[in-house]
Formats: C-alpha cells, sequence, structure tokens
C-alpha cells in the first residue's frame, strides 16, 4: 500500500533524518560514558597505589606519620550494620502495611507521601535533625548518633521497595492462599513475602549502598574519631557511645587536608566505598535477574 | 410461593429432595461493586454431587457469583453482597462467620495456574497445615493421595521437592486443584480453569471434574460451550448480572427454553 | 431466499461464514426434497401412462439422489466438526442429515414403482388404477406439503402432514382388499395385482417418510417430539 507508492526522496530523507538522530543520541552516551570512566579511572589510577595491608590494620594517622583506615572501616561497617539492622525490619513492615493492608487508605497515602519526601530529602537534613533531637541531648557526637542518622535513610528505601514488591506479587497468589482458609498474617507471612524475598533483598542492599557512601548526615552525628581507641586492638571495642570514625568523613578531612599521606589514604578509602558499592549494586542486579527468572 | 413461605417459617423444607440435595441454596443475592450492580437478584440452587456450569458473556457476573460462594470478595474493600447464600442450610453471608473455615471448606481454583513460590510438595502441604496437625507420614500419606487424585502423581513423584513453578501450565493447574483437594472441602469452585491450558491439558481437568464429582459438588464457570456442555449436569446462563436459565445441561444446549441463552450458545448477534 | 439458517427470530450468526453453511445445508435438502419429489410423481406417471422410457428414466436419476445424500452427509459432518453446533443449529443440522436419508429412501421407493411401471406397461388397463393414482396423490401431497414445511419452518403444516398419514393408511388398507378380491375373481391376474399391490405399499412407506420428516421438522423447531393424539 503505502510502502509501494512511497517516493524514493521521501525515505532517503527519512533516512538520513534517522541517521543523524542516531548519531546525537550515541554522541550524548558517549560524552556521559566519558566522564563516568574518566572519574573511575582517576579513582582507580590514585586509589590502587595507597592500599596496602596497613590500610585495614592500623588506624588513621597523624599527619607525617604511617597509618590506615582501619578505625573509619570498622566504624562504617558497624554503623551500617546497625542502621541495617534498625531500618530493615522498620521499613519492611512499613512496606508490608502500605501493601497488604492501607493500600489506598488515607493513613497509607499520607504515609507514602512522607516516605517519598523522606526518600528524596537531603541528607544534610537528615544528619541536622538526628544533631537536633539526639546530639544536642546527649551532649556529644556518637556513633549511636550515626546509625540513627543512617538508618532514617535506609527505611525509605526499604518501604518504598518492599511495598513495589508486594505489589508485583501477583493478586491471585494471595488469593489462591485466602481461597486455602489462609488467615490474612499467614497470605503475607508465608506467600506474599516468599514470593517477593528477592526482591526486597535486593532493596535491602541497595538501601545499604545509598547510606554505606553518606558523609553529610554523619558529619553532624558520628563525627570522626582519628585515633580510635586507645592500643592496638582498641577498634574492636569501638565505643558506639563515643564520636565514631568513619570512611567517609574521614575522606572527607584527609582529601580536604594539605597532608600527601592523608590525601593518598583518602584515595585509597574512596577506592574502597566504591568498589564495595559497586559490588552491593552487582549483587543487587543480579538478584532482580533471579527474581524476574523465577516469575 | 406461599409453600416456600411456609418452609421457611417452620424451618422445614417445603421439598424434602430439593432440599436435601442442594448444597449451596443461593436466594434473592444481589452484588455490588460499589455503586455497580453486578449481580441481581440470582436464585439458584448447586445440587450435592453434581457439576454445575455457568456460562455466559465476558462481564456477566458467572465470576463474581463464583466469589460470592468462599467469600473471597471480602477480601476487597467496596464490594458487598445482599441477599442468602445457604450452604448446608447456613446462611454464609450472615454476620460472624468464619471465613477462614468456610474457605477451607468451600474450595477454589482459578483462571490462571497459581503454585506458591515452593516446592510442589508445601504448596500441597500449605492448606492442610493450616487446620490440621499431622505426623510427617500421615502428612505424606495426604499429599499423596492429593496429588493422585488430581492426576499429577506420577509425573511429580520424584521431585517432590523442586519448585511448583518448574511445572508446565497443565501440571500447575493440577498441583493448584490438588491443593485444593488436600484440605478436603465440599464444594470446588473452579473459574475458567482450563482457559490458559493446551487441550491436552484440558481434557486432563476435565476428566478430573468427572472423578471429582463423585465426593464434591462442584461449580465451574468456563467460556467454553463444549467445556460446559462435556463436564456439567447443570448448566446456568447469565447475562448482564441476571441468572436468565437454569437447567440441566443436556436441555441447555440442545433446546434452551430462553431465546437468549440460544442466542448466546449458537453465536448469533444479541 | 429467506435466511434458511436464521433461528425463527430472524437472528443472524456472529460468524457469517456459520450462516452460509446453514444456508448451503437447508439449500441442499430443499433441492433434494424437490428432486425425490418429482421422482415419485414421475414413477406414478409413468405407471398411469404406461410410460416405459419415462419409467427408465426415473430410475436412472436415482443415482442423483444417491449424489445428493452423499453431498449432504459430508456438509453435516464439516460443519459439525468446524462449528460445534449448539440448540437450534444443532437440531437443524442433526435433522438434516435424517431428512435426507427419508428423501432418499422416498426415491428408492419411485424406482421401485418405475421398475413395476415398467412391468405393468405390457398389461391391460385396469380399474384399481385409479385407486392407486388417489393414493398417490396423497403421498406425492404429502411430500411436497412437508418440503414447504420444511422450507417455511412451519411446525404448523408439519403437523398437518403427519395427520393425513392416517388417511393414506387407510386408503391403503382399502386398496389391499379391493386387490385381494380382483385376484381371487381373476387368478390371472394375480402378478399384476401383486405389482399394485407393492406399488401401494411403496406410496403407504412415502407418506411414512413425509411423516417423519415431518416429526423431524417438529424436532427441528420446537426441540420435542410431536405430542398430540393424532386426529382422525
Amino acid at each position: 500500500m503505502a510502502a509501494t507508492s512511497l517516493s524514493k526522496s521521501l525515505y532517503a530523507r527519512r533516512r538520513s533524518t534517522n541517521f543523524v538522530a542516531m548519531l546525537l543520541a550515541m554522541g550524548a552516551a558517549v560524552f556521559g560514558l566519558f566522564w563516568l570512566f574518566a572519574i573511575l579511572g582517576t579513582l582507580f589510577w590514585n586509589g590502587f597505589s595507597a592500599i596496602d595491608l596497613a590500610i585495614f590494620t592500623q588506624n588513621t594517622p597523624a599527619p607525617g606519620s604511617a597509618g590506615g583506615l582501619a578505625n573509619a572501616i570498622i566504624g562504617s561497617l558497624a554503623m551500617t550494620l546497625i542502621a541495617t539492622l534498625v531500618g530493615t525490619p522498620i521499613g519492611i513492615m512499613a512496606g508490608t502495611y502500605l501493601a497488604e493492608y492501607g493500600k489506598k487508605s488515607v493513613l497509607a497515602s499520607v504515609i507514602r507521601f512522607i516516605n517519598d519526601i523522606l526518600l528524596s530529602a537531603p541528607s544534610i537534613i537528615i544528619g541536622l535533625f538526628v544533631y537536633v533531637i539526639f546530639v544536642l541531648q546527649v551532649g556529644h557526637f556518637s556513633g549511636w548518633a550515626g546509625s540513627l542518622a543512617l538508618s532514617f535513610l535506609v527505611i525509605p528505601v526499604v518501604v518504598r521497595t518492599s511495598e513495589d514488591m508486594l505489589n508485583l506479587v501477583p493478586t491471585g497468589l494471595r488469593e489462591a492462599a485466602a481461597a486455602l482458609g489462609a488467615p490474612r498474617w499467614k497470605v503475607v507471612a508465608f506467600i506474599a513475602y516468599k514470593a517477593a524475598r528477592n526482591g526486597m533483598i535486593t532493596g535491602v542492599l541497595l538501601a545499604i549502598a545509598r547510606i554505606s557512601g553518606e558523609t553529610a548526615p554523619l558529619l553532624f552525628t558520628s563525627l570522626n574519631n582519628q585515633f580510635g581507641g586507645s592500643g592496638f586492638f582498641s577498634f574492636w571495642s569501638s565505643d558506639m557511645n563515643a564520636p565514631m570514625a568513619n570512611l567517609p568523613v574521614a575522606i572527607f578531612q584527609m582529601a580536604l587536608s594539605p597532608y600527601e599521606d592523608w590525601q593518598r589514604l583518602a584515595w585509597g578509602g574512596s577506592l574502597l566505598i566504591t568498589v564495595a558499592i559497586l559490588a552491593l549494586n552487582i549483587a543487587a542486579r543480579g538478584l532482580a535477574a533471579l527474581t524476574s527468572k523465577g516469575n | 410461593m406461599n409453600a416456600e413461605l411456609a418452609s421457611l417459617a417452620t424451618g422445614q423444607p417445603s421439598n424434602v429432595d430439593a432440599a436435601l440435595s442442594a448444597k449451596i441454596d443461593i436466594r434473592n443475592l444481589n452484588f455490588f461493586y460499589d455503586k455497580f450492580h453486578a449481580l441481581k437478584d440470582i436464585n439458584l440452587k448447586l445440587q450435592t454431587g453434581k457439576v454445575t456450569a455457568f456460562i455466559g458473556p465476558s462481564g456477566c457476573g458467572k465470576s463474581t457469583l463464583l466469589r460470592v460462594l468462599n467469600r473471597i470478595y471480602d477480601l476487597y474493600p467496596k464490594l458487598r453482597a445482599e441477599g442468602e447464600v445457604l450452604f448446608d442450610g447456613e446462611n454464609i453471608l450472615a454476620p460472624g462467620q468464619d471465613l477462614n473455615l468456610l474457605r477451607a471448606r468451600i474450595g477454589m481454583v482459578f483462571q490462571k495456574p497459581t503454585p506458591f513460590p515452593m516446592s510442589i510438595y508445601d504448596n500441597v502441604a500449605f492448606g492442610i497445615r493450616l487446620y490440621e496437625k499431622l505426623s510427617k507420614l500421615e502428612l505424606d500419606g495426604r499429599i499423596e493421595a492429593a496429588l493422585r487424585r488430581a492426576a499429577l502423581w506420577d509425573e511429580v513423584k520424584d521431585k517432590l521437592h523442586q519448585s511448583g513453578l518448574g511445572l508446565s501450565g497443565g501440571q500447575q493447574q493440577r498441583l493448584c486443584i490438588a491443593r485444593s483437594v488436600a484440605v478436603k472441602p465440599e464444594v470446588i469452585l473452579l473459574d475458567e480453569p482450563c482457559s490458559a491450558l493446551d487441550p491436552i491439558s484440558t481434557a486432563k481437568i476435565e476428566e478430573l471434574i468427572d472423578e471429582l464429582k463423585q465426593d464434591y459438588t462442584i461449580a465451574i464457570v468456563t467460556h467454553n460451550m463444549q467445556q460446559a456442555a462435556r463436564t456439567s449436569d447443570y448448566t446456568a446462563f447469565m447475562y448482564l448480572g441476571q441468572l436468565i436459565e437454569f437447567s440441566p445441561t443436556q436441555q441447555v444446549f440442545t433446546n434452551p427454553r430462553e431465546k437468549r441463552t440460544q442466542d448466546y450458545i449458537t453465536g448469533r448477534f444479541g | 431466499m429467506v435466511n434458511q439458517a436464521a433461528d425463527p427470530s430472524g437472528a443472524k450468526h456472529i460468524v457469517q461464514s456459520f450462516d452460509d453453511d446453514m444456508n448451503g445445508l437447508t439449500s441442499k435438502i430443499i433441492q433434494m426434497g424437490g428432486f425425490a419429489e418429482r421422482q415419485v410423481a414421475d414413477a406414478v406417471e409413468a405407471l398411469v401412462n404406461r410410460d416405459i422410457v419415462s419409467a427408465s428414466r426415473v430410475i436412472e436419476r436415482d443415482k442423483e439422489v444417491d449424489h445428493f445424500e452423499e453431498e449432504i452427509d459430508q456438509d453435516v459432518i464439516r460443519i459439525l466438526a468446524m462449528r460445534q453446533p449448539m440448540a437450534v443449529d444443532l437440531r437443524i443440522i442433526t435433522m438434516a442429515l435424517k431428512i435426507s436419508n427419508d428423501l432418499e429412501r422416498t426415491s428408492d421407493y419411485a424406482v421401485s414403482i418405475a421398475k413395476r411401471a415398467q412391468r405393468l406397461a405390457d398389461h391391460p388397463e385396469f380399474a384399481a388404477m385409479n385407486q392407486v393414482r388417489r393414493i398417490s396423490e396423497q403421498a406425492i401431497g404429502m411430500v411436497k406439503d412437508v418440503l414447504d414445511a420444511f422450507v417455511d419452518r412451519d411446525v404448523e403444516k408439519a403437523t398437518d402432514v403427519w395427520n393425513r398419514d392416517q388417511e393414506l393408511d387407510r386408503n391403503y388398507t382399502s386398496l389391499f382388499r379391493e386387490l385381494i378380491t380382483y385376484m381371487l375373481e381373476d387368478p390371472r391376474r394375480i402378478s399384476q395385482c401383486i405389482d399394485l399391490l407393492f406399488i401401494a405399499k411403496n406410496l403407504e412407506r412415502i407418506g411414512d417418510h413425509a411423516t417423519n420428516i415431518a416429526e423431524k421438522i417438529n424436532y427441528m423447531m420446537l426441540g420435542s417430539s410431536i405430542n398430540q393424539p393424532r386426529r382422525d
């Protein structure tokens, strides 16, 4: 029909338009990717040389002396772990409420709205908030305060992903379980969670990835503790109640310092965080792929 | 009508035979999706040990009717049913019903196979474990019996602990039937159970329906007229939320009383 | 032509080719019926006119009726397999199969009459012939009317044909007695009378088949058998 009566010139023009559009799109993509690789390249170039055994075993040093990031790594791990342990169950329960019980109710809509705001709130505001309600009350910075701030970042991510993943569970599955006589909570606990499990774990991993690189909220809460405790094993018993070292803040302070060995450590720390986040993201993607294959 | 009123007053059925054989007695049932009047004054009896088929164009309310019978509609807000549905004489629409217990007695199989994301064994065990505490041995026996009942045992006996999601569509649907049968319901509701299946799987399920009706009262919604004709003893034709005709299946498909039934089953313009 | 596939209300199938199939089937039945009716009429005509040639033409044409029946068989099987007809469609299609069988038998009787007509042409004219002609008119009238009833989907007309069978039976019985009397009177006429007797029997059977068709039309349209006492 149309194809047969299509004039050659019109066809040629369309082809050339298509070609130009494709070229522009590819150019934009290459431009974006270039900077991404430039960043990663610089990071690896400068970071690799900083990574040695000492970075994992020694505490942050005074300028000019040898040292590592052990206390910052442990601090980051500890605070991330605690924030995850606190934030995940709360997030999952809230997500479950939204997906399974609240649904379109007013309360659920309000929670969802607030959660979305929380999700996109600048993290420094979270830090400031915890500073006011916790740090100021207690009177000093602490690892607990840092964990608290991070858990506020975990919760909205987990709420959102849990709800989304539970919403993806086919209604038919819930109906089938209910039709066998299963009470509501059993349907949720044994059927919906099982079906949404991988997606929900993915959400938690993404939340961990998000908080493990956060600097701003920690500046107001755990601050830094350059020397950790005292003695060789001091970091094993890092005091959550005291200001606590962590990678992002350590990087922030060291990178801005005039001391070259500190700057070197900052590069090393940056690489460590980047690799960790990369690993988490890949794990999350893998799980997501597994989930979609399972369905 | 008067006799019926009198029988209601005395609690004695006017026709003993009919009352004895009606497993589910639907009386003046109306159903609303919020403001939409989906079922209009339905009166119908599902006979014990018989298969009743529901046919009608999409949106005629046949699936809705099925979903009233086990009150699965209760999962959603803004839906409500009026009238009476007597299940062994007890009105299941009355307040204070234990819906979970009711659903354990009235099983349902859905249009799309819905295997749970767990092993074949656990799929069948799920429903049993809800209401019974059985020893491992007893449970194994029940599961085997249910899978045999659903003509699935021979195909899955060597992979009971593999995921139910790995089965073919037809096998999944039979797994769902096994799951329903395993809890020993009295009534089984089938909501277009073969619409997603190939002819061989469909034939197996139809054969199964034939088997099952010796022990269960069955209601089946289907778009496949031949399937209704083959599997059922009684057929109800519904149109726009109303029950147009309810007769023995043979009559409906050879000589329906209502013109609208005839137009529908012969594929004519309504 | 009227839409034969439509049910009495005139509604058409959503699938138009289904209507075409049904129309094709019914028009074949009508053609075959007209053909069978002509066979009977021609055979009786050949008998009355002592016309051997037209009698042999009747015998010759029986093949065509058989051919019609074969075609209708195939159509019916194809429609059953393709359309899975229900209700009135199912009844029309299955009854078409049976009606075509009745028509084929009717033509067979016409052939039988034609064969005897060939033999009787050698014999002198015979008084009982008038009576035979009367029966034949009745039988042919029944075939004609039952085919009209089929075309018009007219249950009343079909019932009327069904009722007329008794009259034909009575006339056949009286002719039977008459012919027996002739045979007793004049044994030389026995073979001639026997031929006429068989012809009468054939016409009576043709009436029976017309009655069968009437019953089938009734079932086709109403889904039930004719349930009224035969009027006297």
